[in-house]
């Protein structure tokens, strides 16, 4: 995993160095930053990416399950908050509209992916599907991640939603386009049936 | 004597947020900041505030409407009176609908919206009802000259109701990524009550199947037509 502090990055060295010298722009909430974004202030996109960045990232690595589909949307995503930055409405949450964002994106590239033609090999046969093994996990956080994967994606994104990013249930349910009773069902169910492939994996020896 | 269940979940290592490749924080903050200038973004209130401009000036074309077509001086204010009590209505559906404090508490929420949609056209065609004076049977009223005017007021009130829509919709273009068929949906609703009125003050007929078909049904029509352009208009 890497750090922000790294020496590849000198813009964000001086953004940081600016930012520590204005420390009320960096104890304002997201919904501020976003605002003073709008208003054309680069340091606070700067806050406002390392705020949102790492659960937007979370988010879409567990739709996606892979990490280049998933920093692909990720920058897809903040083209289109950039693009749509005039018309975020001042006050209203930021956090869901972000991962609205993200979740709109995500359908959209799925969608275009199903119809996408599949590439053929040079003999011009259709490319043999290749069956990943993945090891027996040896951490309890191993065996978490793979159930999670396991999980049907309407249970998976409302834990990760609720449980990883961190957001309210009513939140994850406008985020999901669904009533709170529903993603409370969900989570419900998600749970059991975690619990169920992690009460296997505590079997094992 | 048993031993207590073990669930796993009670302390689970819950996977931490994942940070992106510096390569790509680098690219998204260059996209990001290039030649970054402020944006105009426009409060809610002030969005509001053009909608019902928009929503006044409509109704204000009906009123003209009427005078030039000689619509009697009650019928007119009766008209008016009507208006301007819709227009407290369409404000506050459009303030809840399209609130910037969505997804916080009960005003805003999802559940209240979809009960505004409903309730919306169900309470304007209890109005529509109410405003009817005669009532002819449909065989009558579906032939000759009756059936004509109808046409020419549907025609109007679904003109009239869709720059309004068209308006409400651009006002609030791309501010909703999270429900942005049921925003349609709101909008169209709000433009179909608003054009539906405009035609109403010039409009002298008080047949129920002309206020139900020519006034009402464009209402439903424009709702309907608002959810599915909702969808590329208002998420960003």
């Amino acid at each position: 995993m890497t750090s922000y502090s790294g020496t590849l990055w000198p813009a964000l060295e001086v953004a940081r160095l600016t930012l520590e010298r204005s420390p009320s722009l960096a104890e304002s909430t997201s919904e501020r930053l976003m605002e003073s974004y709008v208003d054309g202030e680069v340091d606070a996109f700067e806050l406002l990416y390392r705020r949102v960045s790492p659960n937007l990232m979370g988010y879409l690595l567990r739709l996606t399950r892979n990490r280049e589909r998933a920093e692909d949307l990720l920058q897809i995503t903040f083209s289109k908050i950039h693009r749509a930055r005039g018309s975020y409405l001042r006050g209203a949450p930021v956090l869901p509209w972000i991962l609205a964002i993200a979740r709109r994106s995500f359908l959209d590239e799925r969608r275009s992916a199903n119809v996408r033609t599949e590439d053929l090999s040079p003999d011009g046969s259709l490319p043999e599907q290749q069956n990943e093994e993945r090891p027996l996990p040896t951490e309890l956080s191993d065996a978490l991640e793979m159930a999670l994967d396991r999980l049907p994606d309407n249970y998976r994104e409302a834990i990760v939603l609720t449980k990883i990013t961190g957001l309210s249930v009513a939140e994850a349910a406008q985020v999901l386009g669904a009533t709170e009773t529903a993603v409370k069902l969900r989570v419900h169910r998600g749970y059991n049936q975690l619990r169920k492939e992690l009460e296997q994996y505590s079997r094992t020896p | 004597m048993t031993t207590p269940k073990h669930d796993p979940l009670a302390d689970f290592p819950w996977p931490k947020p994942e940070v992106p490749r510096e390569e790509v924080s680098a690219a998204i903050h260059s996209a990001c900041t290039k030649n970054l200038c402020p944006v105009k973004s426009m409060s809610a209130a002030t969005r509001l505030t053009l909608c019902l401009l928009l929503s006044s000036f409509v109704a204000g074309v009906g009123y003209w409407f009427g005078i030039r077509h000689h619509r009697s001086e009650l019928g007119l204010r009766t008209g008016v009176y009507g208006a301007l009590g819709w227009a407290i209505v369409q404000a506050a559906v459009l303030f809840i609908g399209f609130s910037p404090a969505r997804g916080r508490g009960t005003l805003g929420s999802r559940t209240l919206r979809l009960v505004l949609a409903v309730a919306l056209p169900v309470l304007f065609l209890g109005y529509l009802t109410y405003s009817a004076w005669s009532y002819v049977p449909f065989a009558e009223f579906s032939h000759g000259a009756r059936a004509d005017h109808a046409w020419s007021c549907g025609l109007v009130a679904l003109t009239f109701g869709a720059l309004v829509s068209g308006g409400v919709m651009l006002a609030w273009r791309g501010t909703d990524p999270l429900t942005p068929r049921l925003s349609g949906a709101l909008a169209g609703l709000v433009g179909g009550v608003g054009g539906a009125l405009a035609v109403g003050i010039g409009c002298p007929s008080h047949e129920a199947w002309h206020l139900w078909l020519s006034h009402g049904l464009i209402v439903l029509a424009l709702g309907a037509m608002g959810c599915v352009v909702g969808r590329r208009l208002l998420a960003p």
